[in-house]
């Protein structure tokens, strides 16, 4: 159907775009006379952000698309587990992760200690793409799952009647077909590795990021604000980069079904195994050591619950606010700019954003320094990562559905609490769930802006860590696994319910 | 609810998609619209339905008159609607997309027993065959008791045998809610068949509006001729009610008001007779023959030019190559149309 | 053994009379010169201090410490990178909202840009001067230094083949760690600046980089001794003491150059920002012999009042002799940067 009406979501979407690019406003006000971003020295930086983005990227896809394929569509055991393992990477800091690749690996580490195995040094351009993939991969995971669910892959299965295997059925009659879900994914796996700072400086990498750092650090706020600006030149290229990958509007349909035997289930777990063995186990099991040798001091349960209740906060607030978003970015080119706009935030580096977001919050005194303004601090942060969720999934609601409730005496606004609202659950689910796991190893902000006293576990990992008190950051560590696990539980479980109960208490 | 058409004209975007319609709807009327792919069939539907704005004319529907400048959202038309595929509520079971809007659950028994979809209450969309889906959408417009249905190719997706029952039973059921309704198709034996009035469309423009045997009987033009059935076209001269032909004469009349004595004659397969001829008599040899059924179906080559389809007693098997003698006959007066 | 009877210390308030006989042997040489917290007054009522780096519980312990002696004081504490924090209390000034009464900031430069904006209050004249001499300032004090060392790896080379001269090695043909990106690092290249001009500072960098191997932080520079990536390296000196104290056997030495940029004592700093008195005595509180002596023993900082011990594992202050330098000049770091940004280095 086509609309000549103005979109209904547009003044809302607009708003919220324009409160979301506030920080990079800031920025602008910020700004002072800056080094020369492209003196030799700082070109050979410039080409290691972009080859380290690109090479995350690569990573992520690599890794995250198989694993949405998995998890989407393979009938194993305990495939909800699956899920959350394979996501949870994305609760572990990666600084958090460097750290201890850093240490297990080469000459020396960990791994050569316990085992007497000597195994390669990890650091440089591999290692800090390696970690970043490792700790990205779930942005792809996530958002392409998300669209392969409400795919209607029953074409595969003519594919394979024609003779193609199933492998080569799903790259041609597949993938293709969510380009966007991997696109969105791959996006923020752009941003994080464009706006890491913790990574390359632990792999010894010098990027883009560590220009704006040391600014920071040596007290020149207004040149990393400016360096961050003339980075998000590069965040823009890829914002608009990502917007040209198109696909076809489709309608969804049955989602497919494999039913691996026995063994392959044991070949595909040896397959996946790895993968939450590097990202997961591995740093838990160097802080368990590092626990072993120091023991734990000075933790309380409350930072856990700190740390989840803001980000549950959050992740509430964000996919409220991402549908009026989404809803715009598919309204018109109009609103297609709104979307993106918020997306610019989410590419500058955690501490510039985070002082940014001090000058904004000072301009709302009584709110400055609570528990409101962190959680609003923490949306305006990670929007993008909602936005795009439920963007991908909307993109794949058959119109006439809408149609149909309208000609049956539903407004537009009832139309879409009860069928564009229920149809779209995953993809909020999926964009709730990035936000919450963001929430929970952000940073900057939460130091920064978080009431006085307001200890997470990031903010507690981080501090132990700072110190070289490195075992104190075992059981943090393993409770912010922990809790997003249970966190993607708990959405996961809504995601399989959540079609059927909306309604009941609805009717005229 | 009676609803009114005056001169709608919809585009989409620069193209314009429908112009210039009109036609009056009540009772309980069936209007079946035909016409080929791409006609606007769909569009008018969903003008009507207000699903897209118009973008000239009037819809008047009962005494709530939209026209360009003053829209009706659709939840406030009172309109019901099943859709090609069906726009099932794929997160709702059958009772749930039935009652979607009623805290009342009778009409959904009601309609759930009707349509024999009883069984069925629970189950998900997903799980039902073309037939299943077909009668829930049924349901769903009709339990919320509109005013006027509005019904978008209702048996397109169902296959052959089901598509014959179906038919009489979307019928029987809008009768029995004793409604208005438009129901859009590209079957011309369902238009004929199920239809109260038949309009035929072609490129955006209403062809003709009126019941199914006037139309088939008394096409307006040729287009409309042929498309709701087999036509063939017999060149002869028009005057005093007859028209004579190399077939032979007929009693035929003008379509509309044209005067003309140069005519094309409108003669169906079932207007002539055919018999067998020796080698130097007849007026044509036939090309092909098809057999189905009951009948059996010629095509005649005409020695004077052209060709007319002939259809005969499935008993006469006559092969490719034979001379054929033809004869018009027909008891009602034929159409004739000037000649191009 | 240590920590408890500090806890006791603290928190026993006037009931214990004398020192437990562990703190009393660490005193025994000149106990009477330091403050005790038995000579202080309760601080009361609220307070908020902004922390610049956690360093792990060590510090948590000193304000839980403190708490306990002062029931009615509701201290809140804000933590963060140390450039953060004074950026957000600069950011607070311009707004005219003041939330932090004190600045607790492991690195002077940081006190540096606060005090600049104006934002510092004096202090009273008996608390610098209880102060060693060179750490004396108006209106903030120092609370633990930190030495510049040259952490280096026993297995690669011995203690003799370690220059005593910082300039020494820009020539030399040992494998360096640094981390030019780390603030202390830069605040070390600063006070070379100041010590020996631009043109030699830059040379030697010049120098020490064809040699070099960078790390993100001092931690992962000692580390990298340790593992024998590097044969030395340029650190803080309390990385290599807490890493050996993880790790006994460690192989990771400490040297010291003398008299130049090289053995730079920095130091932690506390600052108050407006008017609140209970500030002060929470200054106060610092600067006593149990928390000094506490914050050498467990984070093996260097003691900034007199009559408190040094950490194990570090000679005495006295023996090194440190360059001579007005730490709040090390808060200029723009030409720093500058320079290690001509000389290739950052």
């Amino acid at each position: 159907m086509r609309v000549r009406w103005p979109p209904p979501s547009y003044p809302l979407a607009g708003l919220i775009a324009l409160v979301a690019v506030l920080p990079v406003v800031v920025l602008v006000t910020l700004v002072g006379d800056a080094p020369d971003p492209f003196s030799p020295y700082n070109l050979k930086v410039l080409l290691n952000t972009v080859v380290l983005m690109a090479l995350t990227v690569l990573g992520s896809v690599l890794i995250g698309v198989p694993l949405a394929l998995l998890t989407a569509y393979v009938e194993v055991p305990w495939r909800r587990v699956w899920l959350v393992a394979l996501a949870a990477p994305l609760a572990l800091p990666s600084y958090i992760g460097a750290f201890t690749f850093y240490a297990a690996f080469g000459p020396g580490g960990e791994i050569e200690t316990l085992t007497g195995l000597s195994t390669p040094s990890l650091d440089g351009m591999f290692g800090a793409a390696l970690v970043m993939a490792l700790y990205t991969y779930p942005f792809v995971l996530l958002t392409t799952r998300a669209s392969l669910c409400s795919l209607d892959a029953s074409q595969v299965n003519a594919a394979r009647t024609l003779g193609l295997s199933l492998p080569m059925s799903l790259w041609r009659v597949v993938l293709p077909r969510v380009r966007n879900g991997i696109a969105a994914g791959a996006l923020l796996a752009a941003m994080y590795a464009l706006s890491d700072f913790g990574t390359p400086a632990i792999m010894r990498l010098d990027t883009f990021t560590r220009v704006i750092f040391v600014e920071y650090n040596a007290f020149g706020l207004s040149q990393a604000a400016m360096l961050s600006l003339q980075l998000l030149s590069i965040v823009g290229l890829v914002l608009y980069l990502e917007s040209r990958v198109k696909t076809p509007h489709e309608l969804p349909g049955r989602s497919l079904s494999i039913w691996p035997s026995r063994r392959q289930s044991v070949a595909l777990f040896a397959a996946v195994a790895p993968i939450v063995l590097l990202a997961i186990a591995l740093p838990l099991a160097v802080f368990g050591i590092w626990l072993w040798r120091d023991g734990a001091e000075g933790f309380e349960l409350a930072y856990a619950w700190n740390s989840a209740y803001a980000a549950l906060l959050a992740a509430l607030v964000a996919v409220v606010l991402a549908v009026p978003v989404a809803h715009a970015a598919m309204s018109g080119r109009a609103g297609r700019l709104m979307e993106r706009l918020t997306y610019l935030g989410f590419g500058v580096p955690g501490i510039v954003m985070g002082t940014a977001l001090v000058y904004l919050g000072l301009k709302l005194p009584l709110l400055y320094q609570t528990l409101a303004l962190l959680v609003l601090a923490y949306v305006l942060r990670f929007l993008p990562l909602a936005v795009g969720a439920v963007r991908s999934t909307s993109e794949r609601i058959d119109p006439k559905l809408v149609n149909a409730a309208r000609t049956l005496g539903a407004s537009r606004g009832e139309a879409f609490r009860r069928i564009t609202l229920p149809l779209t659950l995953r993809g909020i689910v999926a964009g709730g769930a990035l936000v919450f796991l963001e929430v929970m190893r952000e940073l900057p902000a939460t130091l920064l802006l978080g009431p006085t006293g307001y200890e997470t576990l990031a903010t507690y990992l981080w501090r132990v860590y700072e110190a070289g008190y490195f075992g104190r950051a075992a059981v943090p560590g393993l409770l912010l696994i922990l809790i997003s696990a249970l966190g993607l539980v708990l959405m996961l479980s809504g995601e399989a319910r959540g079609g059927r109960s909306v309604l009941e208490d609805n009717r005229r | 609810m009676k609803l009114e058409v005056r001169d709608l004209g919809v585009s989409y975007g620069a193209t314009p998609v429908v112009r210039d319609l009109n036609f009056t709807l009540d009772g309980d009327d069936i209007l079946m619209l035909v016409g080929p792919t791409g006609c606007g069939k769909t569009t008018i539907l969903q003008a009507v339905a207000g699903l897209v704005p118009i973008e000239c004319g009037q819809i008047q529907l009962g005494d709530r008159r939209i026209g360009a400048a003053d829209h009706v959202p659709p939840e406030k038309r009172h309109i019901g609607m099943v859709f090609q595929d069906f726009a099932l509520f794929p997160h709702l079971s059958v009772a749930q997309n039935i009652g979607f809007r009623l805290s009342n659950q009778a009409p959904v028994n009601h309609w759930l027993n009707r349509l024999g979809l009883e069984p069925l209450r629970e189950a998900r969309p997903e799980r039902l065959s073309g037939g299943q889906k077909q009668r829930v959408a049924l349901a769903r417009a009709l339990a919320h008791e509109p005013s006027l249905m509005l019904l978008d190719e209702p048996l397109s997706s169902l296959d052959a045998s089901l598509k014959d029952v179906v038919r009489w039973e979307i019928r029987d059921a809008l009768k029995e809610a004793g409604v208005p309704a438009i129901w859009v198709t590209h079957d011309q034996a369902e238009a004929l068949s199920v239809g109260d009035q038949v309009g035929v469309l072609n490129a955006g423009r209403l062809q003709q509006v009126a019941p199914p045997e006037h139309c088939f009987g008394r096409p307006a033009n040729r287009f409309v001729a042929g498309f709701l059935g087999e036509a063939s076209f017999v060149p002869g001269q028009f005057g005093g009610g007859v028209a004579k032909t190399a077939l032979g004469s007929a009693p035929a009349m003008m379509a509309d008001s044209d005067v003309a004595t140069e005519v094309d004659l409108l003669v169906r397969p079932d207007d002539l007779e055919l018999t067998q001829a020796s080698a130097s008599q007849g007026q044509g040899e036939i090309s092909w023959s098809r057999y189905e059924g009951g009948t059996r179906l010629y095509r005649v080559a005409l020695d004077e030019g052209g060709s007319v389809r002939v259809r005969v007693n499935h008993e006469q098997s006559l092969p490719p190559g034979q001379r054929v003698v033809l004869r018009i006959n027909a008891t009602e007066p034929l159409t004739a149309f000037p000649r191009a | 053994m240590r920590r408890r009877q500090f806890l006791q210390t603290l928190a026993a308030g006037g009931v214990v009379g004398a020192l437990p006989a562990g703190l009393n042997t660490v005193f025994a040489a000149d106990a009477s010169e330091a403050v005790s917290v038995e000579d202080l007054p309760p601080i009361e009522g609220e307070l908020t201090l902004y922390l610049g780096r956690g360093e792990g519980g060590l510090y948590e312990r000193v304000l839980d410490a403190i708490r306990k002696r002062n029931p009615k004081l509701e201290l809140g504490v804000r933590r963060g990178p140390t450039a953060a924090l004074a950026n957000a209390i600069v950011a607070e000034g311009r707004a005219n909202v003041r939330r932090a009464d004190l600045f607790w900031a492991v690195d002077s430069g940081a006190i540096g840009v606060v005090e600049e904006a104006g934002l510092a209050r004096d202090l009273p004249a008996d608390i610098s001067a209880q102060l060693k001499l060179g750490f004396r300032y108006e209106a903030w004090a120092p609370v633990t230094g930190r030495i510049r060392t040259l952490p280096y790896n026993p297995t690669r080379l011995s203690a003799e083949q370690v220059p005593d001269d910082v300039m020494a090695l820009a020539d030399s043909s040992l494998k360096v760690g640094w981390a030019p990106a780390y603030a202390s690092f830069q605040s070390f290249v600063t006070a070379m600046r100041l010590d020996r001009g631009d043109q030699a500072t830059r040379d030697w960098l010049k120098g020490v980089k064809r040699h070099a191997k960078s790390y993100a932080g001092e931690l992962g520079v000692v580390m990298g001794v340790e593992r024998g990536e590097v044969d030395l390296g340029f650190a803080n000196h309390y990385y290599t003491l807490r890493l050996k104290a993880g790790k006994p056997d460690a192989n990771v030495a400490l040297a010291f150059t003398n008299n130049d940029a090289g053995c730079l004592v920095n130091a932690s700093g506390i600052l108050a920002l407006g008017e609140n008195p209970a500030a002060v005595t929470f200054i106060r509180y610092l600067l006593t012999r149990e928390v000094q002596s506490y914050l050498a023993e467990e984070a093996y900082e260097i003691p900034l009042v007199d009559g408190v011990a040094m950490p194990q594992g570090l000679p005495p202050l006295a023996s090194v002799q440190p360059p001579k330098i007005d730490l709040t000049q090390l808060a200029d770091l723009r030409p720093t940067l500058d320079l290690m940004r001509d000389a290739g280095v950052l």
